[in-house]
């Protein structure tokens, strides 16, 4: 299964896909698609750069990163692990 | 210090209107992202993990008390309360808005600073020892020099689209504080055989992917000549260089590929026609730049100070302050003081607004005003009286800026790692930080002396592993994290590239890696080496053993 994932325009803080590919900022709240749908998801987005800024495709088991990817995506989605300036960390 | 003058300043207001406009084009989707994308790097923004990030010039690391306040100011309004000084002598802030670009930008125009070619193919913030101008070793202040290359080299017609990146160091000394040799153009100023001032020039210096020594390609060019000498090697690679590949892009492939008296002939050619032309530094010119630079006005003191002396008898912290980050002076009663960027635990390079705020208020009450950014991602105030040097110490320790760790294994330089950066492989700081943790008894650490240890997220190096007493470079397995150590890099005047010492570590094995190396290293050392003499007496080998020994029960 995939999330679509991008930065957004305005701040570039991490975006999803979310329900009626609307950007999201939780991974919580990300679509998790097949892949036919994921790629039909990320044409959407991808026409959309005044929100969505180099979107792309990642794996997910359960909602939760899985793919090579997986750390960096984690990291994405938590905030930086080295203890200060945001909120969670992934340690 | 140097002041702009009309033309400076007209040059950064414009670009930062230019800028403002792009910016504005671009959220209100004129602009596309692949259209946007090399005017922001041309203005030193980047998109990263999380955000944008804002990578601000310093020049030749430089910077006034009200310099830093801005820098302070920036990151309490615009970020999240926090910089983040980078091995290149900038500052990065790590989450600005896009929308607010403009008025940072606009902030920094206001103190003379901006975030021009702190990016992309062009020639970069030219660097420097970071005690210039204070050092007692010293041949000539290298920073009017800088000062002209920097000149010379913003928004250059010529090279602002090179093959890749470009970049220049100087050091005014025999000893090397800005590791010249991993620049692409590294300058020692020297005297000629007139007595003049002269540059011996390395070339094709560089770490990343194909890490390679610079390699002399000069012994004396004249001072007048030092713009036509750059040229003409700017040009040689410009013509030359390949553009084909990324990865070979760089000079030190080019000057390894011709071999150096292939490239100095290159070199030649453009010299000889370029020597006597319009680009010969003017006499006047050079003096009018050297004036910004001229010594502060420091008052005849005794090389003693009783104030200082007596601080170090009263109080062990501040001896052990005095012993590790005070650096002598040239001028009799003064001091350069290191403000140490690596608490236990923190981040290599960050520092928050309000700590800002403090150094900014030392260095105009104690230090004529001045601050430096050092390439170890640390601060100095680099011209304190001896006799204010406990004053200063209390200060700092009240900020939390005094850790007696300068040149010691905690004052490690590490790169945003997976953190922040989206070329990274793995993740530095928290590696940094368990080293840090682990080795943080200060009397372990002065019983190992300096050691340089640096860590990369990836190949690209920004933590110059490869010139680290120890590195240590993250990589990806398979989607896991393991790092590479090396043994016996060297970014001074001994320079060298470090020895892999065997297969990479999970993350949680490092720290105690390194450890053991250290370990065994104060098993092995002769009487009065440093760690770097001993891994050069007796090569990678005990060292391979310590690190591969056990596994840590403590880990």
């Amino acid at each position: 299964m995939k999330i679509v994932t991008a930065n957004r325009l305005s701040d570039g803080r991490v975006i999803y896909a979310g329900a009626g590919n609307q950007p999201v900022e939780q991974l919580a709240q990300a679509s998790v698609l097949d892949e036919a749908t994921a790629e039909i998801v990320l044409a959407d987005v991808a026409g959309r750069p005044d929100v969505f800024v180099n979107p792309y495709l990642f794996d997910v088991q359960d909602r939760t990163p899985s793919g090579r990817d997986r750390l960096k995506e984690r990291i994405r989605s938590a905030g930086p692990t080295v203890g200060h300036s945001v909120v969670g960390g992934v340690g | 210090m140097y002041r702009y003058d009309e033309f400076d300043h007209a040059l950064v207001r414009e670009r930062v209107e230019e800028f403002s406009d792009q910016v504005a084009r671009r959220a209100s989707g004129a602009l596309t992202e692949d259209e946007f994308k090399p005017l922001r790097l041309m203005n030193g923004v980047y998109l990263q993990l999380h955000a944008y990030m804002l990578r601000v010039a310093i020049p030749y690391g430089v910077m006034s008390s009200r310099q830093m306040r801005r820098l302070g100011h920036i990151a309490r309004t615009y970020d999240k309360g926090y910089g983040h000084f980078t091995t290149r002598c900038n500052i990065q802030y790590n989450w600005p808005a896009l929308t607010d670009l403009p008025a940072i930008l606009s902030d920094l125009a206001d103190v003379e600073m901006h975030a021009i070619q702190t990016s992309g193919n062009c020639i970069r913030n030219t660097t420097t020892d970071v005690f210039a101008g204070a050092a007692d070793d010293e041949i000539e202040d290298p920073r009017p020099w800088c000062e002209i290359i920097r000149q010379w080299s913003t928004i250059h017609p010529e090279f602002s689209f090179l093959p890749r990146k470009f970049k220049i160091a100087v050091i005014g000394a025999g000893k090397d504080r800005a590791a010249i040799r991993t620049h692409d153009v590294g300058l020692q100023i020297v005297k000629g055989e007139d007595g003049e001032t002269a540059f011996r020039v390395f070339v094709g210096g560089g770490q990343g992917r194909l890490p390679h020594i610079g390699q002399e390609i000069a012994s004396a060019v004249p001072a007048a000549d030092l713009l036509a000498y750059l040229t003409a090697i700017l040009r040689a690679w410009n013509l030359l260089g390949r553009r084909d590949n990324i990865h070979k892009a760089r000079i030190k492939i080019l000057v390894a590929s011709l071999s150096i008296e292939a490239f100095r002939e290159e070199v030649d050619k453009h010299y000889a026609t370029l020597r006597h032309e319009d680009l010969r530094v003017p006499e006047d010119e050079a003096e009018r730049i050297k004036a910004y630079f001229a010594p502060p006005p420091f008052e005849d003191l005794p090389k003693v100070s009783g104030p200082f002396d007596r601080a170090m008898l009263a109080d062990p912290d501040f001896a052990r302050f005095a012993r590790n980050n005070v650096r002598r002076h040239r001028q009799p009663g003064y001091a350069s003081l290191v403000v140490s960027l690596k608490p236990v635990g923190g981040v290599p390079g960050d520092i928050t607004a309000d700590q800002m705020d403090v150094v900014a208020d030392l260095a105009e009450r104690y230090s004529f005003d001045e601050l430096r950014a050092a390439y170890e991602q640390n601060l100095v105030l680099p011209h304190v009286k001896l006799d204010d040097v406990p004053t200063v110490w209390r200060a700092l320790r009240e900020a939390g800026l005094a850790t007696a760790n300068a040149d010691l294994a905690t004052d490690v330089i590490a790169c945003p790692g997976l953190d922040y950066c989206s070329l990274a492989n793995a993740r530095s700081i928290p590696v940094a930080q368990a080293l840090s943790r682990r080795l943080a008894d200060l009397d372990y650490q002065e019983r190992l002396g300096p050691v340089r240890i640096n860590m990369s997220g990836c190949i690209n190096a920004c933590g110059h592993h490869h010139v680290g007493h120890i590195g240590v470079l993250g990589v990806d397995r398979k989607g896991e994290e393991y790092y590479q150590i090396t043994v016996g890099g060297s970014p001074d005047e001994q320079a060298a590239l470090g020895d892999i010492v065997g297969k990479s570590l999970p993350a949680d094995e490092v720290a105690p890696a390194i450890q053991r190396t250290l370990d065994r290293y104060l098993k092995i050392r002769a009487e009065g080496e440093r760690f770097i003499d001993t891994v050069r007496r007796v090569g990678p080998d005990p060292f391979r053993d310590a690190i591969y020994e056990t596994l840590d029960a403590t880990a």
